[in-house]
């Protein structure tokens, strides 16, 4: 192998210049891959993160089939406690009702919670944008979230009013203004528990349990306790409430895919298409190769170890061309106006998945022009048709 | 010993509609340590004779008998195997690769025959044919006649039986063609090598030992 491992050197250094080109190809290629999929996953990372730290439990509690709320909330969250495991929870309330300010009027989400629990859960009372949080107690205050201000051109300190599903009507003042990067940010409201139970005449009911357990990765074992010591048939774990979200994920992951794969084929065809012209353009050279006893094989072998070579070269520097463009972007990250800082995220398995790939497309790459190679006719290579 | 012999060889080509009979029932033999001349005027099929024997190319009937193998039987990864270590080629031009220097022209084919010290013998080689000073050139820095002389020294390579050489000097001056001519003396000479070589000037074929007529896709008799 060592005549073929030599030819192949000194082909590859003879036509530097070509294979430079060649090299750079491969090395955006790969670091296209890299730096895309890194952004990808700090998106969908972010965004479950986000999802996940604001609106949902490691575990939630649904009211049982046909039930509108989930019943008899003292003797659960009683019941709750005694799990060991279990280090908090948080009941919530969900209503309709509309929310005016001044002469104007928008249908809202309301959630009302017990601050004090709620934040031992999430930190969805931490996502102030202007003015104050909801503190434990505050039977009057309301947050809004910050697209609802903007349309009542509300804020921090005004009185608004909110009309109740049941027809209740009843004043809060604004405390803050909400943003969350979510949906919610659309019409949502936040109020104090007790406030709405009395306003909607609930008595020990609530529309869903957060709970937080010692650790998100037990949640599938603590489901079928939490579900039965409470005798509740909906319990529900985070990964099961992000499911959702997944679908979304998937189509860009897709794009992105299709990207990389543009990508991918324009290194292929550029590693193909070169090495094609420097075999035609070498004919003579392996018909001689071959007048002098080299095999098929081991002229089929010289264009795919340097196609090897280049694409070892192309992706190592596509690496470090990935790497530095993920801390770049980790330094410098790009901003959006709902999911706030998108920066990538730097995995291991990119690297990895990249690499390999890219060695993968550019050595099938390589295959036909040096199948060419290999199959040449000795007569005419040399002698020209 | 006889180490090439052909009988009723033959060679057809289809060039469009027209069938060409390049070699049409070739009966040849030639002994172990001779130097033969192939003669001919164009078109009569020398070439195609010699890249016969050199297993280049298979033909269309008839027997290769090359060192008592019939090498018709044998398919191409052997074929190549045995002109690695037996068969030298130098062809008119294109015979040396470009991108290697002299030396490493010559040590190509003994890296492929895993011969150890291939660099030493490559050196001894050149030095044989005369360019000991010009191990590091390129082909494209060297004169024609240099460029021969090279790729004599490469056919030499593995030590072959047999060396095949179509018109070595056809590309070259009186004086540097009378140089090739004379080295392949000595080889045959000093080494014992076979050599057939085809040529057109009447005054190298002289040289020879023995002049094998072509005309026709035929040799001659005579
Ligand atoms: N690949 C080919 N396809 C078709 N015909 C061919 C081919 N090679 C050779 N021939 C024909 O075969 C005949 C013999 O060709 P060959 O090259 O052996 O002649 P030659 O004696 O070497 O001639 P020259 O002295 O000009 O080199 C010619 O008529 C040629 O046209
Ligand atoms: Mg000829």
């Amino acid at each position: 192998m060592s005549g073929v491992f030599f030819y192949a050197r000194k082909d590859a250094e003879n036509n530097k210049r070509m294979f430079i080109f060649i090299t750079i190809a491969i090395a955006l290629s790969t670091a296209n891959i890299i730096i895309l999929n890194g952004v990808m996953d700090g998106i969908t990372d972010d965004f479950l993160d986000r999802t996940m730290e604001t609106t949902s439990g490691h575990l939630n509690i649904y009211p049982n089939e046909k039930d509108r709320y989930i019943e008899g909330l003292g003797i659960k969250e009683q019941k709750l406690q005694g799990i060991e495991g279990v280090i908090a929870y948080s009941p919530r309330i969900t209503a309709g009702g509309a929310l005016s300010y001044k002469e104007k009027s928008r249908s809202v989400n309301i959630f009302a919670l017990d601050p004090s629990k709620e934040n031992r859960v999430t930190v969805l009372l931490s996502k102030i944008d202007s003015g104050e949080t909801l503190k434990a107690n505050d039977r009057d205050g309301i947050l809004i979230s910050y697209r609802l201000a903007e349309e009542l051109n509300a804020k921090a300190g005004d009185e608004t009013t909110i009309v109740f599903e049941k027809g209740n009507t009843r004043v809060f003042k604004v405390r803050g203004i909400l943003r969350t990067g979510m949906a919610m940010d659309t019409n949502t409201v936040i109020i104090n528990f007790e406030t709405a139970a009395e306003q909607l005449n609930l008595n020990n009911k609530a529309s869903i349990i957060l709970i937080r357990l010692s650790d998100k990765a037990l949640s599938g074992q603590y489901k079928d306790i939490v579900s039965g010591k409470l005798g509740m048939q909906k319990v529900k774990e985070w990964k099961e409430e992000v499911e959702s979200m997944w679908s979304t994920i998937r189509t860009y992951k897709e794009i992105i895919a299709t990207i990389n794969a543009i990508g991918l084929f324009a290194a292929a065809v550029s590693v193909g298409v070169i090495l094609y012209i420097n075999i035609i353009h070498k004919q003579r050279q392996i018909g001689i190769m071959k007048a002098i006893g080299m095999k098929d094989f081991q002229i089929l072998s010289v264009y795919i170890i340097e196609a090897a070579v280049l694409g070892t070269i192309g992706i190592l520097m596509g690496d470090a061309l990935g790497y530095m463009g993920i801390k770049y972007l980790q330094a410098h990250p790009f901003s959006d106006p709902t999911l706030g800082s998108i920066a990538p995220r730097l995995y291991s398995y990119l690297f990895y998945d990249a690499s390999l790939v890219t060695m993968l497309i550019v050595i099938l790459a390589a295959v036909y022009p040096a199948l060419m190679a290999g199959r040449m006719n000795i007569i005419k290579a040399i002698w020209g048709n | 010993m006889e180490i090439i012999k052909t009988s009723d060889l033959t060679k057809n080509y289809t060039l469009g509609k027209v069938d060409v009979k390049a070699l049409n029932g070739v009966d040849s033999s030639i002994e172990e340590g001779e130097f033969i001349a192939i003669m001919g005027p164009s078109g009569c099929g020398k070439s195609t004779f010699l890249n016969m024997i050199g297993m280049l190319d298979t033909p269309s009937s008839g027997e290769i008998y090359i060192d008592g193998r019939d090498v018709t039987e044998m398919n191409s990864s052997a074929m190549a195997e045995y002109r690695l270590k037996h068969i030298g080629f130098i062809f008119q031009f294109f015979n040396l690769f470009n991108e290697l220097t002299a030396i490493e022209n010559v040590m190509f084919p003994m890296m492929l025959n895993k011969q150890p010290n291939y660099k030493e013998r490559a050196k001894e080689l050149l030095d044989l044919v005369g360019l000991g000073d010009r191990l590091h050139h390129l082909p494209s820095e060297l004169s024609g006649g240099q460029q021969q002389r090279v790729t004599i020294a490469r056919s030499l390579a593995n030590s072959p039986k047999i060396l095949l050489a179509d018109e070595p000097t056809g590309n070259l001056d009186t004086r540097s063609s009378v140089e090739i001519i004379e080295l392949f003396r000595k080889l045959n000479l000093e080494q014992g090598q076979t050599i057939v070589m085809v040529t057109h000037s009447m005054e190298i074929g002289e040289k020879a030992d023995r002049i094998i007529h072509f005309r026709d896709g035929k040799v001659m008799e005579g």
